[in-house]
């Protein structure tokens, strides 16, 4: 078997974090990390684990185009789109960290196979990829969802500057993956940032409103799900089942990181990266037709 | 000199929460007649959590936020109409702009005592738009005095022209009140605020210690209708104040009737501090868990103290009622 | 019949730089401005766009920054100038410059407070690696006759007098002042790079400035008191009214450092801005007074007494007397023009 090329581009603690975790995968293999600044943290740590670096940016993959298969794109939704520009004609499969929503948006316990047909995938918020699987449990399994709503709680100090300025960009695209994935008539996203020290790990509650709840079917179907999600990324719990309270149905999650790059109770960040490993490995496999 | 209080009335706001957000417009539209009536100078409208809020998270609102919005704009000609701003809950395209479009005048953005960046784009909108923006560190007993002066000076250089405290738990002691305004008047250019609740019985009492110490700016309620324990009681606190020769410009006979048509109209259960919701002060839980904490409770057959006690000990902020469900799951739990 | 933007922006030039051929110097000379997208940037194009315009002296400049888009969409009427480039790069991770580089002035970072606080680390890194970079490829330039250093009025520390500040005060100092530290800092980087690579560095410490080109939402008084009296009122005076400030109209700055780059002396230090005193209540009233006098003043301050006064006004003898500069704009012509500026619709809107 062949292992799936890839290049990080974004040398931040997202980029970082991937990088780690990709070391560690039968399926890829990163080739280059790339960033705008050769004493950042994230290029040290890369440049410990003997891995190609540059400083180039975008220009450094136009230029080792030939050795990549794959780019995370993990810089910003602004940058993003102007590298997307780029990569689309050189070729590239890009997967989108950033809320760019240039290529469809992925859940890969939901849509994996689906996902890997397009050339940009996009990874959605962390609290979508916590949330919306549950979402789309419910659409499944309930009649007639008239609302969804989310709820994710995260450490302070796993939100960064660019998280805090965003935080109405976070809830747009929140909500929007949530309809997608529940078909849900409407839906909301709230997040709190929690500064308590120790530090919460990531919690997110999901709210529905349904007729007729079918607690039964939706409980194994969740739990089906939770096991699902749990291949890809291990610190993903299920904090309290299916319960039907006050006429409304309540899930809440816990997603827990694995400690890579950032503490454990970076969990929103550890999510969204584990998911975009799982959508990387599958474009692997299906190259090397591996089942 | 005539030293002059700007009193902000969150009676339609802060006490949507003692009715689980089930204000009609109706009675908003009396309330906010009879306010305007008085001379209250801003009357504060909207679910209990602000602008955007309304969710299974934290509460339904009977109304909408535009037909609560547009009502009372509808009765207010002197007053001035304010919102309450959680980014996080609020957003600019979505919520924001629609409430500005309908004519609010005064806009506090809100965060948790800890965590002003958030309020940077919201509280730029609003000035840019021209209207009034306060900033509001909420659960203000959880920093320490540096740390809310280091945040209240974000706020005012993204644009807010004061800066409210709230004891959303309603834990402070007056001396806490004392060292928490002082600093903050000496840390910050623009005016300084409190907003008080009763859950220890010491809201008008740590309302003029906040005015003593510097504030300018004080929240009060008709009765005291609000989360929890409730808030300054408005028509109490405006006796005081005219007693210690403050001006506030509010009619005393006028608020008088004010609160008592508020009695009357809107208030199910007048506020008064059960025992609950000493322990919920003492914990230092927001007063906008007690409804939940109580219908929770009593659905589990948990002691609703042990509920405020574990939730203290989590630290838990204003907008994650959802963990109230998980803490009472535990309660069952090690019941069993 | 209203004027252009540009037009008006023209018309300021030409009556702060009262002979563009002071300048010859500067012929087929290349100028790199780095955070050359900001208000200084802008204002010293349209400064070079004017001398070029008259004395054909083609004067070549590098606008360098972050984000390039925003000038070309803002500034049409320059970004498509034949001897105007821009270059997109983050100034911490500059490596090398066009060895054509006559002069440099190092202007990146922003003085926006709003961020300082925001993201304390990113302005740290900007103005002490941004300089570091920036000097590290400035030392490689063969052909590099002067380089500006654009610091602050920050690096002064606290001022406790009422007396205009000269280039030797030294004041109060706070190490949680993020953008006055990463000032020093950066300072005193150029003091090792022009000791160590005899690098010719010069010291500019702006202090306020007004005009076009300056967004009013930025946190500041005189943006804040235009915007609002443009808005309709009432202009809001926060903090303290009797705080004292002075404001440099941006034509006027360009010119001043124009003449510093060509004649200030290496290794000294000049104030940059207007040295007359106003007071925000006085600033307030010129406001309202020019733009709408049917509009309120509102004061809202967390004291009604305050011990001190905080005054930021410098002494400009150094700069004016050595360089042979004056004020051309009086505050009250500042004010007009920038608020008819921000009135008239933007070039490529009309």
């Amino acid at each position: 078997m062949e292992k799936l090329k890839v290049a990080i581009l974004g040398s931040g603690n997202i980029g970082t974090d991937l990088l780690i975790k990709i070391q560690r995968s039968d399926f890829l293999n990163c080739v280059l990390f790339v960033g705008r600044n050769l004493s950042s943290p994230g290029m040290a740590q890369a440049i410990a684990l003997g891995v190609k670096v540059s400083d180039e940016s975008i220009v450094a993959i136009e230029k080792n185009s030939d050795e990549i298969d794959l780019v995370f794109d993990a810089t910003s939704a602004k940058d993003a789109k102007h590298h997307w520009g780029i990569l689309e004609k050189l070729g590239k499969i890009v997967i989108d960290m950033t809320p760019a929503k240039l290529g469809g948006l992925c859940i890969p316990a939901v849509n994996l196979d689906e996902a890997v047909k397009q050339k940009n995938v996009n990874m959605i918020t962390c609290g979508g990829q916590a949330s919306i699987p549950m979402a789309y449990v419910i659409g499944k399994t309930q009649k007639n969802v008239e609302y969804i709503e989310v709820v994710s709680s995260i450490a302070s100090r796993s939100a960064g500057p660019a998280t805090r300025l965003n935080l109405d960009e976070y809830i747009d695209t929140t909500e929007l993956g949530l309809s997608i994935f529940s078909k849900a008539k409407k839906t909301k996203a709230i997040l709190n940032l929690n500064p308590a020290d120790p530090c919460i790990d990531m919690q997110t509650t999901i709210f529905a409103q349904v007729d007729e709840p079918d607690m039964e079917t939706l409980l194994a179907e969740v739990e089906l799900m939770v096991k699902s999600i749990g291949k890809y990324v291990p610190g993903y719990s299920l904090l309290v089942p299916p319960i039907y309270e006050n006429g409304r149905i309540v899930i809440m999650v816990k997603a827990q990181g694995l400690g890579d790059y950032l503490p454990k109770y970076a969990g929103n960040l550890d999510i969204i990266n584990c998911a975009a490993i799982a959508v990387a490995e599958q474009y692997s496999k299906v190259k090397n037709n591996v089942n | 000199m005539i030293k002059h209080i700007l009193i902000s009335d969150p009676t339609l706001r802060d006490g949507n929460h003692a009715v689980a957000h089930q204000l009609t417009a109706n009675q908003i539209a009396i309330y906010a007649t009879a306010a305007d009536e008085a001379g209250v100078p801003i009357v504060e409208v909207g679910h209990g959590n602000g602008l955007g809020a309304s969710s299974m998270q934290v509460g339904l609102a009977l109304e909408d936020d535009v037909t609560m919005l547009e009502t009372a704009r509808k009765h207010l000609s002197k007053s001035k109409l304010g919102i309450h701003v959680i980014p996080g809950f609020a957003t600019i395209k979505r919520d924001l702009i629609r409430a500005l479009d309908i004519g609010v005048d005064v806009v506090r953005v809100a965060s948790h005592c800890t965590e002003a960046d958030i309020t940077q784009r919201h509280l730029g909108f609003v000035r840019e738009r021209g209207k009034e923006a306060y900033g509001v560190l909420m659960m203000s007993h959880m920093a320490p005095a540096s740390v809310l002066v280091e945040e209240a000076q974000k706020m005012e250089l993204y644009g807010a022209e004061g800066i409210i405290i709230m004891d959303s738990a309603g834990a402070y002691l007056p001396s806490d009140v004392e060292e928490k305004i002082t600093a903050l008047v000496n840390g910050l250019k623009v005016p300084v605020g409190f907003h008080a609740h009763n859950n220890l019985g010491m809201a008008v009492a740590n309302s003029i210690t906040a005015i003593q110490s510097g504030a300018k700016i004080l929240d009060g309620t008709a009765r005291g209708f609000g989360a929890g324990a409730g808030n300054t009681q408005l028509e109490v606190l405006i006796a005081v104040l005219e007693r210690m020769g403050y001006f506030t410009g509010i009619d005393f006979y006028k608020m008088l009737d004010a609160s008592d048509i508020a009695e009357r109209e809107i208030m199910p259960v007048i506020p008064v501090i059960k025992s609950e919701s000493i322990v919920s002060g003492l914990a230092g839980v927001f007063s906008g868990f007690s409804k939940h904490v109580t219908r929770i409770s009593k659905e589990y057959q948990v002691d609703q103290r042990d509920v405020y006690r574990e939730l203290g000990n989590r630290k838990v902020v204003g907008g994650q009622e959802d963990i109230i469900i998980e803490v009472v799951m535990d309660l069952v739990r090690k019941k069993k | 019949m209203a004027i252009a933007r540009n037009t008006l922006v023209f018309e300021d030039c030409k009556k702060s730089c009262k002979d563009p051929y002071t300048f010859s110097e500067f012929k087929d000379k290349t100028i790199l401005i780095t955070g050359g997208t900001g208000f200084m940037g802008r204002w010293i194009a349209e400064m070079i766009n004017y001398i070029n315009d008259i004395t054909q002296s083609n004067i070549h400049l590098i606008l360098l920054a972050r984000d390039i888009e925003k000038f070309q969409v803002e500034m049409p009427h320059l970004a498509n100038k034949p001897y105007l480039s821009l270059v997109r790069q983050d100034i911490r991770n500059l490596h090398d410059l066009p060895k054509n580089i006559n002069y440099i002035i190092h202007a990146a970072g922003t003085p926006d407070n709003r961020i300082h606080v925001s993201q304390p680390l990113l302005t740290l890194e900007t103005f002490y690696k941004g300089t570091q970079s920036l000097l590290n490829a400035a030392s490689r330039l063969p052909e590099l006759k002067k380089i500006i250093h654009i610091s602050s009025h920050q690096v002064y520390g606290e001022n406790d007098s009422d007396l205009n500040i000269e280039e030797t005060f030294l004041g109060k100092v706070n190490t949680s002042n993020i953008y006055g530290e990463s000032k020093r800092i950066s300072e005193t980087l150029c003091f090792a790079y022009k000791n160590q690579f005899k690098l010719p560095i010069i010291i500019i410490r702006p202090f306020a400035f007004v005009g076009p080109y300056h967004d009013l939402e930025k946190p500041w008084a005189i943006n804040n008191f235009i915007r609002d009296a443009i808005l309709g009122g009432p202009i809001k005076i926060l903090g303290n009214g009797l705080t004292i400030r002075s404001y440099l109209y941006g034509s006027d700055m360009a010119q001043w450092l124009l003449k510093t780059l060509l004649i200030g002396q290496i290794g000294e230090a000049y104030n940059l801005g207007s040295k007359e005193p106003t007071s925000l209540n006085d600033l307030a009233k010129k406001i309202q007074l020019l733009v709408n006098p049917s509009i309120e003043i509102i004061n809202k301050s967390s004291k009604s007494i305050y011990k001190n006064i905080s005054n930021l006004v410098p002494n400009t003898k150094k700069i004016t007397d050595s360089l042979s500069l004056e004020e051309a704009h009086t505050l009250e012509e500042s004010i007009k023009r920038t608020t008819v500026w921000n009135q008239l619709k933007t070039n490529n809107e009309n």
